[in-house]
This record gives structure tokens, sequence and C-alpha cells, in this order.
């Protein structure tokens, strides 16, 4: 059978058949989670916490919430994590495919149009929060995308569960055309707000700066708390406490050989 | 005879029926309570007899109708201060907008109050009896910070115990034996005390940056400082608040309460202008 | 006929009432985890201090244990009015108790005290998740875990609250407790050293700090031996 675009939906009704008698489906990562971004002088940072959470326990404790849309293009990510993973590869994907075809930079207007319209087709069922940044020809942007495909563009924004622990710090501390430190240090702030004050989002803080020079990608920004006690009396466990049964000895160089190689092109 | 549908079904509520809110057969089929009819034939206006005798209990006591926003509270080196806005909401309608949500209890203790204001006026007179029989005793003694947290605590989880609470969420702020005292109680006995407290929307958006800035020697102006700051972010961000506060303070010179004041608020930022300029061709 | 006409005018039956208004529940959940670990002459009993309510913190300082006597105390986690409610019950009790035995009652008395105190709720119950521990009338470490309504049980050591499922497996496996139905019934008090059932109970919160969002902030242990109560504490991640 010759495979269409998009989900399947093949097995929607039996699922609803079986959950009306009392089946229940699988739970699914949420990224509890605060996320925001501000606009400086000449560019936009983004930031994000990286905690993620499966009801009450956290799933990942260092996730990546900040995902790559085009070479000037970012966007942080809140709500179920598969959603906003895909729907922002999708997108990538679709510019990438754009920038090939017409050799010139993606812009952020193009993004925000692909996701809402994606989004909108979906009804709010790709649960999808966002906060996308950029800066292409036309200087800096900022926008929200809710996940029923409605959009926001304003100076500073805020998406997840944090967002209103996040936009406190925002409404006391935004300035017009602030410097990139001021700028960084608002949006950490932010997200060290809602790190701190909101049970979704925790660990440490990501932050992403787009201005026209080029990107910076500060994975673990800061990072706020390690353990806070090591174990005295921690449990060793001797050589020999398991047993071998059978031993077997490779010799890899037999069926291996290394090669130097070139390293691979990488993204900045 | 004009058929007037009754005017306090359950459905609808107390007031005048919307001309579509035809009560429908059901009611209808009401025996007519002959006794209570008015002489001129219309219904008689009195709790529809369904309601009464439906199996469900009373649902309207379940449910806020003139409400108050957050109440704020932070210690400070030699006192306490409380802050709100002096709105009664109506839903989303500003239907109060003088309304004292901060009150004095004695000279050591007051109380600020969030959620339904009926409930909180009911509150203040249970208080002011409390205080009343303080003075007919005349021996010089009154309730303490920590006495009247407390006892408010029991009535709220009291009542909710009785399935039907006191919709309020209460700051307590004191001053007593040359300590700040700052308490609150939520609508089902929830308690507890910190050096910094806030109600509602308030615990989303001013105790992040209270608990960023707060420390508990602080002088009274930068605890002034940190509360207009709260504030001024609760009123750009909680849709059911205005411009119009009060600051109450607590010290060992007694309960002061502020005359009601705005603060000066920014909505001009360059780009709060036009924010979509740059992004021609934005839905 | 009106028979077609409003919707809105019918009598909405109960329970199914149109969610117009917010909703009001006698209960809440306000995190937390407790544990206590029995050992031959001494009794670890520890708390975390966090107290939240959904993703916010009400407060990062709220104590969950109640010092009834030098030799037994309550520990409760789950909602906080509830458990309030329960220790001021207990509290005033207890006084009542040494008025007219001119003694503080003895751990086991209280374990059965708390469990009627539970019962009596049955059928609107406290939703209170407890701990009861402390020495028994011949030195020994007592733990009794107890459900909302009052079933309850003496252990080697207990765990109550939000962070139960992370912790109990880890006592389970290091504290070698010999299964109850293993006949002739046998030792099921901790045989570890007073300090490192310690750090075991403080390294178990930390792992549960880690990854449940209701356990953080700080924990007030306490360490009962028949010399009286000793405090100590340890601080936890605070996001």
């Amino acid at each position: 059978m010759a495979q269409a675009g998009g989900f399947s939906f093949d097995l929607c009704k039996r699922n609803e058949f079986l959950e009306a008698r009392g089946m229940k489906g699988p739970g699914f990562t949420k990224t509890g989670t605060t996320i925001a971004g501000v606009i400086f002088k000449d560019g936009v940072v983004l930031g994000a916490d990286t905690r993620s959470t499966a009801g009450t326990t956290v799933a990942d404790k260092n996730c990546e919430k900040i995902h790559y849309i085009a070479p000037n293009i970012y966007c942080c990510g809140a709500g179920t994590a598969a959603d906003t993973e895909n729907v922002t590869g999708m997108v990538a994907s679709q510019l990438e495919l754009h920038r090939y075809a017409t050799g010139t930079q993606s812009r952020v207007i193009t993004a925000m149009t692909l996701l809402k319209s994606h989004l909108f087709r979906y009804q709010g069922h790709v649960s999808a929060a966002l906060v996308l940044g950029g800066v292409d020809f036309r200087g800096p942007h900022l926008f929200t995308v809710y996940p029923h495909g409605s959009t926001d563009s304003l100076p500073f924004c805020t998406m997840g569960s944090g967002s209103l622990n996040a936009m406190a710090v925002f409404e006391a501390g935004y300035k017009d055309d602030m410097s990139k430190e001021e700028a960084m240090e608002l949006v950490a702030r932010a997200i060290r707000s809602g790190v701190m004050n909101d049970l979704g989002s925790g660990s440490n803080v990501d932050l992403c700066i787009i201005s026209k020079e080029g990107v910076e990608y500060k994975r673990n920004h800061e990072y706020l708390q390690g353990k806070t006690y090591e174990r005295q009396f921690p449990q060793r466990f001797a050589a020999g406490s398991v047993p071998v049964v059978r031993e077997r000895v490779y010799d890899i160089r037999k069926a291996v050989t290394v090669v130097e190689g070139e390293p691979m092109e990488m993204e900045s | 005879m004009l058929h007037r549908p009754t005017s306090h079904s359950a459905a609808i509520g107390p007031g005048p029926v919307p001309s579509l809110a035809n009560p429908g057969p059901a009611l209808e089929q009401q025996p007519r309570h002959a006794p209570q009819a008015p002489s001129c034939g219309s219904e008689a206006f009195c709790v529809d007899p369904q309601a009464l005798s439906s199996s469900h209990p009373r649902q309207h006591t379940q449910y806020p109708y003139v409400t108050g926003t957050s109440v704020l509270g932070i210690t400070f080196k030699d006192g306490v201060l409380l802050a709100c806005d002096t709105l009664g909401a109506y839903g989303s309608t500003k239907r109060y907008k003088s309304f004292d949500r901060l009150r004095k209890v004695n000279d050591v203790c007051m109380v600020g109050a969030s959620g339904e204001l009926s409930d909180f006026q009911y509150i203040m007179r249970l208080l002011e009896e409390l205080s009343d029989d303080d003075f007919c005793m005349d021996d010089g003694h009154h309730l303490k910070p920590a006495e009247v947290h407390s006892y408010l605590t029991r009535v709220l989880y009291n009542r909710r115990n009785k399935m039907d609470p006191l919709w309020n969420s209460l700051v307590v702020g004191g001053f007593h034996s040359g300590k700040p005292f700052l308490g609150t109680v939520g609508m089902i006995g929830t308690s507890y005390t910190d050096a910094h407290l806030a109600t509602g929307f308030g615990n989303h958006l001013a105790r992040p940056l209270m608990r960023e800035k707060h420390h508990p020697d602080m002088s009274e102006e930068e605890a002034v400082a940190l509360m207009h700051e709260c504030l001024k972010v609760c009123y750009y961000r909680d849709k059911n608040s205005i411009n119009k506060f009060q600051l109450a303070k607590v010290t060992k010179d007694g309960v002061s309460i502020s005359e009601p004041f705005a603060l000066e608020t920014n909505w001009g930022f360059k780009l709060f202008q036009n924010p979509a300029a740059n992004a021609v061709g934005t839905w | 006929m009106a028979t077609a006409l409003p919707v809105r005018a019918q009598v909405p039956a109960a329970g199914q009432a149109t969610k117009q208004h917010a909703s009001w529940s006698p209960y809440d959940d306000n995190g937390g985890t407790v544990v206590a670990v029995a050992g031959d002459d001494y009794c670890i009993v520890a708390a975390s201090t966090r107290m939240s309510t959904g993703y916010s913190i009400l407060t990062r300082n709220k104590s969950k244990i109640l010092r009834l006597n030098p030799k037994c105390v309550v520990a409760s986690a789950g909602m906080q009015a509830d458990m309030e409610t329960l220790h001021k019950m207990l509290h005033s009790r207890h006084v009542t108790y040494q008025f007219n035995h001119r003694r503080p009652m003895s751990c086991p008395a209280t374990a059965q005290l708390l469990s009627n105190t539970l019962y009596y709720k049955r059928f609107f119950p406290y939703y209170t998740f407890n701990l009861c521990a402390g020495l028994d009338d011949e030195g020994r470490g007592a733990v009794y875990t107890y459900d909302a309504i009052g079933s309850y049980e003496r252990v080697g050591y207990g765990c109550q609250g939000s962070g139960k499922e992370l912790i109990q497996p880890v006592l389970d496996n290091q504290l070698k407790a010999a299964s109850p139905l293993v006949l002739p019934q046998q030792q099921w008090l901790s045989s570890l050293p007073l300090e490192q059932a310690v750090d075991l109970v403080k390294g178990a919160f930390v792992s549960a700090g880690e990854r449940d969002i209701y356990t953080g902030d700080d924990v007030e242990i306490l360490i009962i031996t028949k010399d009286g109560i000793r405090t100590d504490s340890l601080q936890l991640k605070r996001d």
C-alpha cells in the first residue's frame, strides 16, 4: 500500500472502544517546563530549563528543549516531548529543503507559519507550546505558538508550567534595547525563577543567543545545584561477587581495522 | 392568569429569569404551594421546591460570587507588610472598586483576604466578636497573631468538613513580643507560616520575586519597594486586578492601613507598539 | 411545545453539574515523604519539609513530625490540613493521658491510639499517610506503618508519602528484612549501626529528591535513643 504522509489513525476507533471499556492508554513524557525568550538590541535570547517529567517523577534531568529549526532560527518547546521534538524536526526539514530550492536564508515567519498551520490542523491534539526565535534579513523576531495554532509576536514571552514564574521576572526586569549580556542575564534569571518555583521545571539553564553574527548555543549555561550529600557508607560489591560462568576471548583486531578518518563537519 | 416562571430555580439561580430560560415541563408539574403564592396569581417567590426536595445537596455555596484576588505579605526587620488591590470582582466584572480587603483585628494583628468577599465579612464578624469578648473581659489580654491564625485555620477547616467551605485564602500578619508573624490559611484549612506569602495568582507571580529578593532583616523601605514591585507584576498579569492598592503595616507601634494608591505603570515598550513590524505577512 | 427548548434550564443532576465555576474538593495533596528506620536501640525518623500544591511550592520549611514525648513521634505525609488536625488531636489526647496516668504514652499505645483516631474517620478519612515511631517498652526501635483509615502493622522500617515508590525498595534491599512469612519469625529490626542507618536514610532522600518533584528543600531527621531525641538535618535540591 502506498504510504501517504501524516499520522496513522488506523487504531483510533479501536482504542476509543477499549478506553470506553476501561483500558488506560500509555502515558506520555511531558516537559513540564519553563521556556522563555527576549528580543534585545541586535538579536534574540532563548532559554529553557532541562527537566522532563512523567507524571510526578522526573524522566530526564538534563534534556534539551531548545530545538534547531534553521541556522538562524531556534525554537523552545513545552508540552508533550514527542510532539515538540517532531513538530520542530518536521519544520526544520521543510526549511532545509526550501533553502536548497531557493538558496536564501530561512525567514522566521516562514517557520512560524509552518508551525501554526500544522498545529491548527490538529486542533490542539499535537500539544506543542513553542517559543520561536530567530534573526533574518528583517531583524530579530520572537513568537509564541500555542498548541491550537494561535501565535503572538512579543518582545518577551514565556511558556510552559513555569511561564508565570518566568513572566514575573520579565515584567519586573524588561527594558527596551538591552545589550546581549543584559538579555542573557534576564532570560537566565527568568528560567531560574521557573526552576526554583515550579515543580514541573528543574535542573539547569540552557540558553541560545541568536544575532546577525551567528548562534551561540549555551547548553547548560548555568548548572544550578549538584547532589547535596555523598553516601559515607556506599554499597560496594567486592570483586568476584558475580561468579564467572564462562569466559571467551575474541581478538577484535583480526576482524576490524582502524583507519584514520576526516572529522565530520558539524553545526556550530 | 399570567404564568411566570419561578425566579429561584436551582438551575437559574436567584434574580430575574432570562426570557429563554423556561424551566420547562418538569417544573410546571410541581404541585403549587398555595399558602406561599401571592394573590396576584403568579408563582410564589420561594426556593424552588424541587431544589429543596431533590437528593443532591445545595450547591450555590460551592462557588464564589464576588471575589478578591491575591493578597501579598512579607516580613521585614521590625514588622510585617500586607498588600492587595481594592477590587471586588463579580466574575470578571470589576463590580466593587473600593473594597477594603485588609482589615485590622487588634493592635498586634491584621487580616487580608482573597476569595469570596461575603465570606470574608462573615469571618471578620467572628473576629470582631472575639475582640469584643477580649474588650469586655477588660484584663488587658488580646489575641496574639498566632492565635488568630490558628483560630482561622480551625474555622476554615471545620467548614470544609461540613462540605460548606468559606471560599477564602486568608493572610494573617502580626507583630508580637518583638517578632513578626506571617501566616496563611486556605479554604480547606491548609495553613503555614513563612517569611513571605502570597495567595492565589500571587503564588505564581509574586512569590518568585520574593524568594529572589527577600531577606529577614530588610528595612521597611526595602520591603515597601519589593512589595510595590510584586503588586505591579501581579497587576500586569492578573486580569482580575486593578491599579488601586492598599498597603498595611504592623510593627511594635500597631497596625496602620494606607489610603488606596496607584502605582506607576509602563505599557509603552518600543516593541509593544508594533510587535510584528519586522514580520510582514504575519497572520 | 417547549420540549425542544432550552437545555440550560434543566437542573443538572448531582455530579454532572456543568463546570462553569471553580469546582471544590475537600482534599488536596501537599506532597512530601516520611521515612522511619528502627534499630536494636535506636529509631530514625526523617521527613522532607517541602509543602506544595499542584506544581507550586507553598513553603520550603514545614515540619511533618509531631514529637509526643522523648520515646515516640508521629510523622505524616499527605494533606497538610488533615495532618495538622490529626497532630493536634493526638497531642491533646497525649496531654490528657499524662494527666490521667502520670507518665507519657508508650509507643505501642500511641500506635493503637493513632489507628483508632484514623478509623474513627473511616467514611471521611484523614488524607494522611502516617508512621508512628520510637522506642518500645524494651528500648528497641519501633516503627508502625498505616494506611489512611487506620490499618496498621509494626515493621522494621517504613516509608510513606510521595517518594514512597522510590525509597521503599531501597530500604527493602539494604535493610535485608526477613519476610514476615518466614517461620520461625526472624529478626526484622535493622542490624545496621546507627551511623550507617542515618547514612542510608540520607542517601535515600537525596535520590528521591532527584526524581520525585514533591520531595525537596530540606529533610528533618530525628534520632531517637534512650538518651532522648537528637536532631539532624539535610539539605536537598530546591528545584
